[in-house]
């Protein structure tokens, strides 16, 4: 008898180790772009109907979250307005996943409330025909085909199972729908999280760094569809480091810094508020005559080739100088500071590594 | 609600059927398209055949004891088998070949049927989907069950013919029909659709895959254990009751319920083991739901 019992305890154990060790397989096949395998859809032009757009909007309220003695979010309060890509931006462990998981009824908030149309997640009648949410990317079941898991989710949903091979298709995973997820790259799981996002036809979107792992294609592709459903009248919520992504996807932002607001409005209002960062790029022959009259209160740092960035007087102070005292202006141009530069300000010394 | 996306399969979406319905068929879908399932049942035929020939080897010796080597003892019990109640009993006990570690396959599986939702960070896409979360795990249990049941199932399927064909070879005759086998055969279905219930109560209050298979195999290997320990104590105090004391522990509750007579001297009834063995059961699923309920899935 107990040399029976070790015999099931050591196949257990060997089991799970074989378990365990599957995540490291590396056979996979690269299929990340979007090529000739992978051709994009074109998504149904339907725009949607006001009453639709009041349902869609997304607004955080105080959002507060403890875990132990630290605090990972705090008192947060944004709005995400339909019809629009709004990039929710921050540093590694600013709280941008905590928040979108509060946002979603996975975390309990500390304080505060996260709702979508003006009801909390939980309280959705049917959540996933509202909501579509991709959080992760390796969120699926490793020796599952990718068509399964949407199946599963469909079946969970009361959704038709006919239903996951369409949006397959959408994402342009259709030829890789039968494979096991094991073997997907991460673009291609990226492509999954989506699909099952998609799988109710919902109103709302909220994506946590959906673009991890893809590559230009990919991105390219990703950018694309996302406008699209924004185009139709969707509230589209996208979390992301990557700020050159965002400057070229995001028509909103919000910015967060150690669980705190940074910033919040569009793209070129947040820019705008930053405009003390920006600075203006002169040419002249004259560059010494022109800093004196300029005074003591600019800073003025050579560029080369009779060029120099001056901070402290925007163009206009600096032509209307120049033009007094005669000196010649070969170039002038207004420089506003890039995203990155604004992201960095807003969020300087308040990254935390959590 | 419009398609934005133009669908055809959301223009015929039919939501029949309540919530706890609908989940419970995605968890068997679960089991269904993932390997681990099936391989555990094939592990559960391949042990109950090895079962049943391990206590055919036991049951022939009992029946034909050497002469010369085994003493009258050995003698006077096989006289006593070839009673009708030494038959059933006989019948019963290879009608229910392997019970013991069988029901660790329901065990561990009933285990995974909810940490693998962790392990393999699908748990908030499950939840996501279906924010009741109390639902998606009372969905995990009916199917925890109805793998319990399968095993079952499966293994009484093989012992019913292996049985009959076994027991004319031995030149005995007997009904599987009988009460005493029916019994056996009914309570092993309770015991491994019972176990299957635990390790999913276990599962979802540890939630750890590694930990919920290692704590539900310390569990079961360790209940047997609870014999030593109250022989140590009876030793010390000799009060008779001690010697009934094992079955407060978990995989002995499962072993007094099943067996047909005495499982060890001194054994409570049957009926003490049931209870017990779906005390735990019950408690586990309970701290479960609670569990689950409250905590963040991150």
């Amino acid at each position: 008898m107990v040399v029976l019992l070790a015999v099931v305890v050591i196949g257990g154990l060997v089991w799970l180790a074989r378990l365990n060790r599957g995540g490291t397989r590396t056979n996979r096949a690269r299929m990340d772009g979007a090529g000739p395998d992978f051709p994009d859809r074109p998504l149904g032009g339907r725009v949607v109907s006001p009453a639709l757009m009041s349902q869609g909007r997304i607004e955080v309220c105080g959002l507060t979250k403890d875990y132990g003695g630290v605090r990972a979010v705090d008192d947060l309060s944004f709005t995400v307005e339909p019809g629009r890509v709004t990039g929710f931006l921050g540093p590694n462990g600013a709280g941008k996943t905590t928040t979108l998981r509060m946002l979603l009824d996975l975390v309990e908030p500390t304080a505060g409330t996260a709702t979508i149309g003006g009801v909390r997640y939980a309280d959705l009648d049917q959540p996933i025909r509202c909501v579509g949410a991709v959080l992760e990317a390796g969120a699926a079941h490793k020796d599952r085909t990718g068509r399964d898991h949407l199946r599963v989710v469909c079946q969970s949903a009361g959704i038709p199972l006919a239903r996951a091979d369409e949006v397959l298709e959408l994402v342009g995973l259709g030829a890789a729908a039968r494979r096991t997820f094991r073997g997907y790259s991460l673009g291609m799981r990226q492509r999954l999280g989506v699909a099952a996002a998609l799988l109710g036809d919902p109103q709302v979107l909220i994506l946590d760094e959906p673009a991890n792992g893809l590559d230009p294609e990919g991105i390219r592709w990703m950018r694309d569809l996302l406008r699209t459903l924004a185009r139709q009248g969707r509230t589209v919520l996208v979390s992301s480091h990557l700020l050159g992504e965002m400057a070229q996807l995001a028509d909103d932002l919000v910015i967060v810094a150690a669980g705190r607001l940074a910033a919040q409005g569009t793209v070129a209002s947040v820019l705008g508020s930053m405009a003390y960062l920006s600075r203006t790029l002169v040419r002249t022959p004259e560059l010494e005559k022109l800093a004196a009259v300029l005074g003591s209160d600019v800073v003025v740092t050579p560029a080369g080739d009779s060029g120099a960035y001056i901070t402290g007087a925007d163009a206009v102070a600096i032509g209307d100088a120049a033009l007094r005292a005669g000196l010649a202006i070969h170039q002038l141009v207004t420089q506003l500071p890039d995203l990155e530069a604004a992201f960095l300000e807003l969020t300087a010394g308040k990254a935390a590594i959590r | 609600m419009t398609a934005l996306l133009d669908s055809a399969a959301l223009d015929q979406a039919d939501d029949t059927g309540t919530t706890l319905a609908r989940l419970v068929r995605a968890e068997f879908m679960k089991l269904r398209t993932t390997d681990t399932g099936w391989l555990f049942l094939a592990g559960f035929i391949a042990f109950t055949m090895l079962a049943l020939t391990i206590n055919g080897f036991g049951i022939h010796h009992q029946l034909y004891p050497q002469k010369g080597l085994d003493g009258p003892q050995a003698l006077a019990e096989a006289a006593r088998s070839r009673t009708p109640a030494g038959v059933a009993a006989i019948a019963a006990s290879m009608m229910t070949s392997g019970h013991l570690f069988g029901v660790i396959f329901a065990l561990l599986l009933g285990v995974l049927v909810v940490t693998s939702e962790f392990a393999n960070q699908t748990a908030a896409v499950t939840f996501v989907t279906v924010p009741r979360r109390a639902t998606v795990i009372k969905a995990k249990m009916a199917a925890a069950a109805c793998c319990g049941a399968l095993f079952w199932l499966a293994g009484t399927v093989i012992a019913a013919v292996a049985t009959p064909l076994f027991l004319y070879t031995q030149h005995i005759s007997t009904s599987l029909t009988g009460w005493t086998v029916a019994r056996s055969v009914l309570l092993n279905l309770l015991a491994f659709v019972a176990w299957g219930v635990f390790g999913l109560g276990l599962g979802a209050v540890l939630r750890s895959q590694m930990a919920s298979v290692i704590g539900a195999l310390v569990v079961y290997a360790g209940s047997f254990g609870a014999i030593l320990v109250f022989t140590l104590l009876y030793n010390l105090f000799h009060q008779a009751w001690l010697l009934a004391g094992p079955v407060i522990a978990p995989a002995v509750a499962s072993e007094v319920m099943v067996t047909s007579g005495p499982a060890f001297p001194y054994a409570p009834p049957g009926w003490v083991g049931g209870i017990i063995l779906i005390g735990y059961t019950v408690a586990l699923v309970a701290g479960g739901i609670a569990l689950t309920k409250r905590r963040d899935v991150i």
